[in-house]
């Protein structure tokens, strides 16, 4: 699986990685979220997909 | 028809009586809902001068990012014209713009950029130990007696102790700023109580302007630092919207937070089996708890906008100037997204809550209401697992109009230990650590967390 965070449309809401702590990170400085790797580690997707449902500015889009 | 030949009538369209600031509102909240979602989503209501009311999930996130609505607040009449966030303008401050949650891009982001490091996840995160120890102390207060009012006697405090530390103001003068900012939400411009309040909003604003006075003579660390010496197009900001600036930390740093924590002990005092699986299995349970009482609760309840481009969303026709009210808390509630909208539920899953807003004017303090929140929370549910709230002796706020709060939410609870001293010999040790330890940098360069 394939993570994408825009980072257009994050705006810092913080709830992915509060969800999915080990696959997304935040910026010290504004909170602005990245995925910790492109590729999904092993038994995070269900997490992940999580945080694509829990994002409110929809900014996280996964390829399976 | 073409689009020219529409007149206004046919254009506000369907019409709906909607008046935030009607005690029914509060108390019919579920049910006009309902009725705006099914019947509307978006309509046009004639109340403060005639305003459109965005309450579907869909319609409130488009329009919220559309690049066509403004946030702008220009009380000097020089630029836009704009009447900013607040429908209708509030009767205290009009002349002034509530800093960034009144601009648009570019000043906006300028701004913005200054105060991220001092809100920022990793930001707020360092302010724990300090936080834990104001909680404590408010608790210590009361533990011994087996009673506590949560709103005045610890929901009050803490986040506004810990605002003022963030700014670089003395701890000790919270209650100079406590007072007023709590009560000018709930108190109408005509109760006879009022004058009495914008005297305090006076010593309010004198305390701030010494305390800018005096950074600017001897800087310390903290956001008032941070905004004097912020730059917009390489120019200082003029003291009025350096007021405004700090008046929107400390308005968005204290009530807010004040009002989710009360709602959210009210529910547990009702709910006392949910109350033990939350602290049993807080590690599992305490976020996405935290995120239902925000959808549900949702402590500021929606933001005004002004359309700058004649333009089309969400299948309604909007025109250069007409005003926008986007409800998050009527977003919160629409079926179509969350499922049992109306049922508090804390393991709820794909909470894409709107609390914060949407945007680029995602609420900056969130990171820190959160965090007071839950710790605030988690002491209460260890240091009084038994608390019981008093129906007959709390007092919610008469209307949800500008904050969904409370002014008192009295609890028992079976008396236990004091583990310390009281507030005020707590924040005497705090200030100590705040200055010692130069809390109120930026994360860029402090990244310490606090050590009591």
């Amino acid at each position: 699986m394939k993570v994408h965070v825009d980072q257009d449309r994050c705006q810092g809401h913080t709830l992915c990685a509060m969800i999915a702590p080990q696959s997304f990170e935040l910026s010290d400085i504004d909170g602005h979220s990245s995925p910790v790797d492109e590729s999904v580690a092993d038994g995070q997707e269900e997490q992940v997909r999580e945080a694509v449902h829990s994002c409110p500015e929809r900014a996280i889009s996964i390829d399976e | 028809m073409t689009v020219e030949n529409i007149t206004d009538t046919d254009r506000k369209q369907p019409q709906f009586h909607f008046d935030r600031f009607a005690p029914e509102y509060r108390e019919s909240f579920q049910s006009i809902t309902e009725e705006m979602q099914s019947e509307c989503p978006v309509a046009w209501t004639e109340t403060y001068d005639g305003h459109w009311v965005a309450a579907g999930n869909k319609e409130v996130f488009e329009l919220a990012r559309c690049p066509h609505m403004s946030n702008d607040h220009d009380p000097n009449g020089t630029g836009s014209g704009y009447k900013g966030i607040s429908i209708p303008p509030p009767p205290r401050a009009k002349g002034i713009r509530a800093g960034i949650l009144e601009m648009d891009e570019p000043e906006h982001r300028e701004l913005r950029a200054v105060l991220n490091p001092y809100l920022s996840p990793a930001a707020v995160n360092r302010w724990i130990p300090f936080v834990d120890e104001i909680v404590r102390a408010s608790i210590d207060e009361k533990i011994e007696s087996g009673r506590i009012d949560f709103v005045d006697e610890l929901a009050n405090i803490t986040p506004a102790v810990l605002t003022l530390g963030m700014l670089g103001v003395p701890l000790n003068k919270w209650q100079i700023y406590n007072e007023p900012i709590h009560a000018a939400v709930y108190t109408h411009p005509e109760d006879p109580d009022y004058p009495r309040i914008a005297e305090m909003h006076r010593a309010l604003g004198i305390d701030l302007l010494t305390n800018l006075a005096e950074i600017r003579q001897s800087p310390r660390p903290g956001m008032i630092h941070a905004v004097d010496s912020a730059r917009v197009n390489g120019e200082p900001l003029p003291d009025m919207e350096i007021l405004g600036m700090l008046s929107l930390l400390i308005g968005g740093g204290f009530d807010t937070t004040t009002a989710l924590t009360a709602h959210s002990l009210e529910w547990l005092s009702e709910n006392p089996a949910e109350r033990e699986n939350l602290s049993r299995d807080r590690d599992l349970l305490l976020n996405s708890a935290t995120e239902e009482f925000l959808r549900y609760y949702c402590p500021a309840p929606g933001d005004g906008r002004t359309i700058a481009q004649d333009c089309e969303v969400a299948g309604t026709s909007f025109k250069e100037g007409d005003r926008v009210w986007l409800s998050w808390a009527m977003a919160n509630r629409d079926p179509s997204v969350f499922q049992d909208p109306e049922e508090v539920i804390l393991d709820r899953k794909g909470n894409r809550h709107y609390s914060f807003g949407l945007g680029i004017h995602r609420c900056i303090g969130s990171n820190m209401a959160r965090m007071v929140f839950k710790r605030m929370l988690v002491a209460v549910l260890d240091r009084m697992p038994d608390y019981r709230c008093i129906p007959e002796e709390t007092v919610h706020y008469d209307t949800i109009a500008i904050i969904q709060g409370m002014r008192h939410l009295p609890a028992e609870f079976t008396p236990g230990p004091r583990l310390g001293p009281g507030i005020e010999e707590t924040l005497e040790k705090l200030q100590v650590v705040c200055d010692e330890q130069r809390l109120a940098e930026p994360v860029t360069a402090n990244k310490h967390t606090a050590e009591i």
